[in-house]
């Protein structure tokens, strides 16, 4: 695909993304119905779950994206791979301030060991680590390999980390109250549930895509510096 | 002998029609800096290249791709004509690398450095492949010493046997003259002169003019990533080559 | 296969030959594990916890702590006189350079990780009587995933300009799973608690270290490519 190509795609996912965010933000303000024990908080579910999910999806594709980056050793790969991992950390981010939040409210305490915020927490650092060690090498292509490495360990010991974090909170039981169940929910929570995570994925695409459009003009711009220099 | 490869001991050289050891416009870059930019060369087996060059020429770049330690940015290797892959196994047993750094380990002794180095390569026969190879740089007599006892000239010699413990038909240098004493360039130069038994390939890389002449049966001059200059040895006058040789360097950088 | 079998014993062979005579990482790692008990008993306040329904967590940090102190270092003799370029260099598959390298440590580790249990049933009076045998070997298991992934990222770190400050780092996160599931099993069997309570822990366990030497096998080549 053409850089324009890209731009314009880009483009078109971030506007719709937009738009149904602030749809996704009116239903969960105004049309939705407030959830009997939790009270009007639980409405950040509607923003901390769909983040939350994607940020799994940006380690996955980030992992995957690295995987076929190691074997065909394409430039593209690799910033898509980075793009994604950016993407996945700006969304992390989100979940663990926005949990926090809901977690003062709702269980009175800012933290807790919850496994899919442990879990969120810790995948935020293997992003830092992926950052870190890709920034950390003289030569730039060992960089993109390391850190090829890092998403692809780092996807694979997801379930891992999801499976020991439940097993642990298993055996230290919280004075929690009402953890928000699927199946259980009433039709029109789970409708925006859904609508959010449409809209999140959407927006991550949009963003991932106008970052790579980015990457891609930033590279050419620096190889134009270095000629010209 | 070795273990690899002894069913077409490769003395075959220009007659099969393809090279030894054959480069198509390698280049490898470190992000912005481009340290080998479109090589090209053939050798047959017999032939002793020397490359010359000031530091930060790409010398050392162009002899890790030559030995599949490392990887191309673009272009290849090819070996008897059949593109070298990346982690060619059979490829590395035939090659010998030596550097100014010894791939040697303070606490073995002598002859526990040969051998660690022999199993890696499957070498055959090792005790006596170990004693040969120590007996070859004249280190006989401290082979049970550890290689942090050795002075600096004795570890480049063992080093010198490392590097030929298996019988690499090719054999790769990197500045091999750097930090010698007079009696191990010596050694190193008499088992130079023994490496030229018509069946081997040589590379070396080097900015020791003298001693890269002496042995090699090409030259280049590599500058800033290429050849600035190739040519045989045949007839060359050291003095002029000196004198052509700062020119290409001071030419080309 | 004989081959490939060979070139590993011949890389733990000089790696623990090393060990032996300059015993760098034994001496470093064990008495890390000993001050580490001692500080410990001094940071616990006996009138609040017992020392024995810590010791299992304690044992588990020590030695993640003293395994990064000593697998952190498994590059280092290589480094000295470039000596890797040299195992590089030579006709060894990358993933039997890995699994040398991980058996090497492993064999450090788990005799520093006895070492440790030892310590520590000595200095928190935990008893070893109920079920030594069970720990031993949730020992081995921790110990073996601890190094497969300590290893491959030593490797990398080894090649960055942060050098070992990035280690914990990129590890901890990922080791996480085995912290749970190890310390979870350690201190139930500790307690003299039945194996078949901790069955489920032991078999995660395994399956953390097979899945872990595996994947370092496989990208261990990505991480040492020049």
């Amino acid at each position: 695909m053409t850089n324009s190509g890209v731009r314009r795609g880009a483009t078109a996912l971030t506007l719709v993304g937009l738009v149904g965010m602030v749809a996704l933000l009116w239903m969960s303000f105004f049309w939705v119905s407030t959830e009997v024990n939790q009270g009007i908080v639980q409405r950040i579910f509607y923003v901390h779950v769909p983040a939350a999910w994607t940020c799994f999806l940006a380690i996955g594709i980030s992992a995957l994206c690295s995987g076929v980056y190691l074997w065909l050793r394409d430039d593209r790969l690799d910033r898509a791979a980075m793009c994604a991992a950016e993407g996945g950390l700006v969304f992390a981010t989100i979940v663990i301030t926005t949990g926090p939040l809901w977690g003062k409210i709702a269980w009175g305490t800012y933290w807790t060991w919850e496994p899919r915020l442990t879990l969120t927490l810790l995948l935020w650092f293997i992003f830092v680590g992926y950052f870190m060690v890709r920034n950390a090498t003289e030569d730039p292509e060992k960089g993109k390999r390391f850190a090829a490495v890092v998403a692809i360990v780092g996807a694979l010991d997801i379930p891992f980390i999801h499976l020991s974090v439940i097993w642990f909170r298993s055996l230290h039981p919280q004075p929690v109250v009402a953890k928000p169940d699927g199946p259980t929910l009433p039709g029109d929570m789970l409708v925006t549930l859904l609508f959010g995570l449409l809209v999140f994925t959407v927006l991550f695409f949009g963003l991932f895509l106008f970052r790579y459009a980015l990457e891609d003009v930033r590279l050419r711009a620096e190889l134009r510096a270095r000629r010209t220099a | 002998m070795t273990a690899p490869a002894p069913a077409e001991a490769p003395t075959a050289g220009a007659s099969t029609g393809a090279a030894v050891l054959e480069a198509r416009g390698l280049v490898r870059e470190y992000g912005p800096v481009l340290a080998v930019d479109g090589i090209d060369l053939s050798l047959d087996a017999g032939e002793f290249l020397t490359v010359f060059g000031p530091n930060g020429a790409g010398k050392s770049s162009l002899l890790g791709m030559l030995a599949g330690a490392m990887r191309p940015t673009r272009g290849e290797v090819l070996v008897r004509g059949t593109p070298m892959s990346w982690s060619d196994g059979e490829w590395r047993s035939r090659v010998g690398i030596v550097s100014h750094r010894g791939f040697l380990y303070g606490r073995l002794t002598a002859a526990e450095n040969l051998r660690f180095y022999g199993r890696l390569f499957g070498v055959d026969d090792l005790d006596h492949r170990v004693t040969e190879g120590l007996a070859r740089v004249r280190l006989s007599e401290r082979a049970n010493f550890q290689a942090r006892q050795l002075s600096h000239g004795m570890r480049q010699r063992l080093s010198l046997a490392r590097a030929l413990l298996h019988d690499p038909d090719v054999v790769l240098l990197d500045e091999p003259y750097t930090g010698l004493d007079p009696s191990a360039a010596g050694v190193l130069r008499g088992v130079l002169t023994e490496l030229r038994d018509g069946r081997r390939t040589v590379v070396m890389v080097t900015h020791h003019l003298k001693e890269g002449l002496e042995l090699a049966t090409r030259v280049a001059i590599q500058v800033a990533g290429r050849f600035a200059w190739e040519g045989s040895t045949g007839g060359i006058d050291r003095g002029d080559f000196e004198r052509h040789y700062h020119a290409v360097v001071e030419g080309g950088s | 296969m004989i081959r490939y079998l060979d070139q590993i014993r011949a890389i733990v062979w000089k790696d623990l030959l090393l060990e032996i005579r300059s015993r760098e990482r034994i001496a470093a790692m064990g008495a890390f594990a000993v001050l580490a008990g001692i500080l410990f008993n001094f940071s616990i306040d006996t009138a609040i916890v017992r020392p024995e329904d810590v010791a299992a967590g304690l044992l588990w940090m020590t030695l993640v702590f003293g395994g990064l102190l000593g697998v952190g270092r498994t590059f280092h003799i290589e480094e000295q006189d470039n000596a890797l370029l040299g195992i590089l260099t030579s006709p060894v598959p990358k993933d039997a350079v890995f699994l040398a390298k991980v058996a090497a440590n492993f064999v450090l580790l788990y005799a520093i990780s006895l070492l440790v249990l030892g310590v520590f049933a000595l200095f928190f009076r935990v008893s070893l009587d109920a079920n030594v045998g069970w720990v031993i070997l949730v020992l081995a298991l921790g110990s073996l995933g601890f190094v497969a992934l300590a290893t491959l990222f030593a490797a990398m770190s080894a090649g960055t300009s942060m050098g070992e400050t990035l280690l914990p780092i990129l590890v901890f996160p990922l080791l996480v799973p085995m912290v749970v599931f190890g310390a979870g099993a350690t201190g139930r069997l500790l307690g003299g608690r039945p194996f078949s309570e901790v069955d489920g822990n032991v078999r995660m366990l395994g399956a953390f270290a097979f899945a872990a030497v595996w994947i370092g096998a496989v990208l261990f080549r990505y991480v040492v490519e020049d």
